[in-house]
């Protein structure tokens, strides 16, 4: 059985080699020497180009190959398992090329696609020294000057601003600002007159050390008036639009890091004895493990229904990205740490367990919920649509993408920019058909195809889902602080989107994951199971859980399939995905991925080999 | 509920359109400058954004969430969505 979205993930993991081979230039001893040094992982993101990475990050309408954020989504998983700095080192182009695909002109879309398949690096640069997150405070200025734009002032804390080849600026275009005050430029370091800019020292960084992120400063610069982007003041509208398309990929990246916090946390324990007995055989250190497998898989399904909604339901992003982006990171930034105690004073040291890879991924993590909008950016974003969603949920709206976005065997339509809003018209589909999803499976466990187990949780759920929009309606939206109760509200909100995109995946795919490798995870609905009792105890935990007294045996029954993934070198997931550990890959990727590019059509400036050259001319 | 709106004339578009603005911000109709920005009001540009999902409510008419950034005061989005309403016949 294969997941077809997996196929770029295999094929770049497969090409970096397995990562615990120090020989390999992608190595986690690599990765760990080159973070201790505070360097950048030139040589790997090298390597990313010649796997032809850079192709993925361009429409192909643009001239690239990204025809599935849900495949993406999972190459930027699998590269942050690997090094969170190379995922967004080599990512961060696909950042500064975002505003292109959403809101420029056709043809300079296929301009900036050209460079990105050239190998160019593109930078975003939003943020500002004394403004934070706040984009309209803004004071980088772009003055017309007849023929293009002045740029003055300075962006800070920009990721890949030195090494960056073209900058994507928002700048204040209108003295007074205001929302529709701002513009993108898309700035190309390589034709400003000398002099005017210079990028600022590589800020040291807690995690992701060897990351170029630094800043910019720009006086007097003179751009042409193709960079603008879009229209005049369109700036925080593409902006806001972007984020949706980028914070589902910085899920991903929560998914890959506590992947490999638990990888690394299962080679010690089926190693280390304790008691006579290996660590993993320990019931407290056992369930730990399963734990924080659990949270992957809902992770997973939270981020791989939100990923493929990009395509199929993209009008209610603006809902389902916040609560990627929030859920995830927040989830794995407790999962992570839990994991480490069981590595006890190992994950301390710094010479001893794995390298202190673990320490680093621990280290690394905590900025994923940082940036691209922090954790109140995003449940402050859910609190704005408050009216929105208990109007959709009591009216039981659902898209009919809801369809293609739950059911992975389903081709997805071709993304379409001019369908992303800010607010969402329809609410959330996948929330608003709980409802429905909880009749279908009362009527599974009547006829006997579903464990009576599973019918008390869906219930519990329901009961759970429809206070919580009671709570929701009741909520008076305040014109300055948002109240401490109602982040609560859109946490549970996350909470209970992770649960029912579980529900809906369970029920859309368990025929055609009924064999191969992860079918025992299928068979029985317990993975299910365990997604559910963890979402509910979350969502309602001074109780017990829903499935009648706690004793945590749904997460036991998943102790074998999380060792088998673990031992035959998979991915930690509800879908079969080959790792680099696990060796030689089969010859499955699909031909567009395979070196050389077999097509003839291809032409040679966008065939991975040149398009290494280039970017290491560019450097 | 019904989007079964009679009266879309401006004014009463305008006093809806205050009303919403005042339950908002807690403060008296009066206190609202119909030809102020709506920064300067208080409103912020996300709340100025849910502004629109109250539209849709009211006149079962679907206007774009950036309907407030572009018409910027009570009088100008009034005079926004009378167009809009009038056009629909």
């Amino acid at each position: 059985m294969r997941y077809p979205a997996f196929a770029l993930a295999e094929h770049l993991d497969h090409g970096l080699g397995d990562p615990r081979d120090p020989a390999r230039p992608a190595s986690f001893a690599r990765c760990v020497a080159l973070d201790s040094r505070e360097e950048f992982p030139a040589e790997i993101c090298a390597e990313l180009d010649r796997l032809g990475l850079p192709r993925f990050y361009v429409p192909a309408e643009y001239g690239g190959e990204l025809r599935s954020y849900e495949e993406l989504l999972h190459a930027v998983r699998i590269l942050a398992r690997r090094d969170l700095t190379v995922a967004i080192g080599h990512g961060k182009t696909y950042l500064g090329a975002v505003s292109a695909w959403v809101g420029a002109t056709p043809e300079q879309a296929r301009r900036v696609g050209a460079e990105v398949l050239a190998g160019s690096v593109i930078s975003l640069a939003l943020t500002e020294r004394e403004h934070g997150s706040d984009l309209l405070a803004g004071e980088v200025s772009a003055v017309p000057t007849g023929d293009g734009y002045r740029v003055d002032g300075e962006k800070w804390l920009i990721n890949n601003a030195s090494r960056g080849d073209l900058v994507c600026v928002l700048a204040r275009t209108e003295p007074a600002g205001g929302t529709r005050g701002f513009s993108l430029l898309l700035v190309d370091k390589r034709r400003l007159a000398p002099g005017t800019f210079r990028c600022l020292p590589k800020e040291r960084t807690h995690g992701v050390r060897g990351a170029d992120i630094s800043g910019i400063a720009f006086t007097g610069a003179e751009v042409p008036a193709e960079a603008l982007l879009g229209a005049t003041g369109a700036g925080p509208e593409i902006v806001l639009k972007s984020v949706q398309l980028t914070r589902t990929m910085c899920a991903a990246m929560s998914l890959g890091l506590a992947d490999q916090a638990l990888r690394l946390v299962l080679d010690f324990a089926t190693g280390h004895r304790l008691y006579d007995r290996p660590l993993v055989d320990l019931p407290h250190a056992n369930r730990t493990l399963t734990e924080a497998y659990v949270d992957l898989l809902i992770g997973e399904a939270t981020s791989v229904l939100t990923a493929r909604g990009i395509h199929a339901t993209p009008g209610e992003l603006s809902v389902t990205s916040a609560v990627a982006k929030y859920l995830v990171p927040t989830m794995m930034d407790r999962t992570i740490p839990r994991l480490g105690q069981v590595l006890g004073a190992r994950a301390l040291l710094t010479e001893d367990h794995a390298d202190g890879l673990f320490q680093k991924i621990e280290r690394d993590h905590r900025i994923v919920g940082i940036f691209d909008g922090n954790t109140l950016v995003n449940l402050n974003t859910l609190v704005n649509q408050f009216p929105g969603l208990v109007r959709g949920y009591r009216r039981g709206v659902v898209d009919p993408g809801l369809v293609d976005t739950v059911e992975l065997a389903r081709p997805l339509p071709d993304f379409d920019r001019s369908r992303l809003a800010l607010l969402s018209r329809t609410g959330c589909s996948v929330v608003q058909h709980l409802p429905a999803a909880v009749a279908e499976v009362l009527e599974l466990v009547d006829a006997g195809i579903a464990p009576p187990a599973l019918a008390v949780q869906a219930e519990t759920l329901a009961g759970l889902v429809d206070g919580l929009h009671e709570r929701m309606a009741a909520y008076r939206p305040q014109p300055r602080q948002v109240p401490a109760e109602a982040f609560g509200m859109a946490g549970e909100y996350a909470l209970a989107f992770a649960a029912a995109a579980c529900l809906h995946l369970w029920l859309r795919n368990r025929h055609w994951l009924s064999d191969g490798p992860t079918a025992p995870l299928w068979a029985d609905a317990r993975w299910l199971r365990a997604c559910l009792h963890r979402l509910i105890g979350q969502l309602r935990p001074a109780t017990a859980t829903g499935s009648g007294s706690d004793d945590g045996e749904d997460y036991d029954r998943l102790l074998p399939d999380l060792r088998a993934q673990h031992h035959e070198g998979r991915l930690f997931s509800l879908l079969p995905a080959r790792l680099a550990e696990a060796g030689a890959q089969h010859s499955e990727s699909p031909s567009r991925l395979a070196e050389p590019a077999p097509q003839a059509s291809e032409s040679p400036a966008r065939s991975a080999g040149t398009a290494a050259q280039l970017s290491e001319v560019a450097r | 509920m019904s989007g079964t709106i009679q009266d879309t004339s401006v004014e009463a578009i305008r006093t809806w359109l205050v009303g919403r603005i005042a339950f908002y911000l807690q403060r008296s109709a009066e206190e609202i400058d119909a030809d102020a920005p709506l920064v300067e009001i208080g409103l912020d540009s996300v709340y100025a954004m849910t502004l629109s999902g109250d539209v849709e409510e009211r006149f079962d008419l679907e206007v774009e969430p950036t309907m407030a950034w572009d018409h910027p005061t009570v009088n100008a989005l009034a005079g926004y969505l009378h167009g809009l309403l009038g056009s629909r016949g």
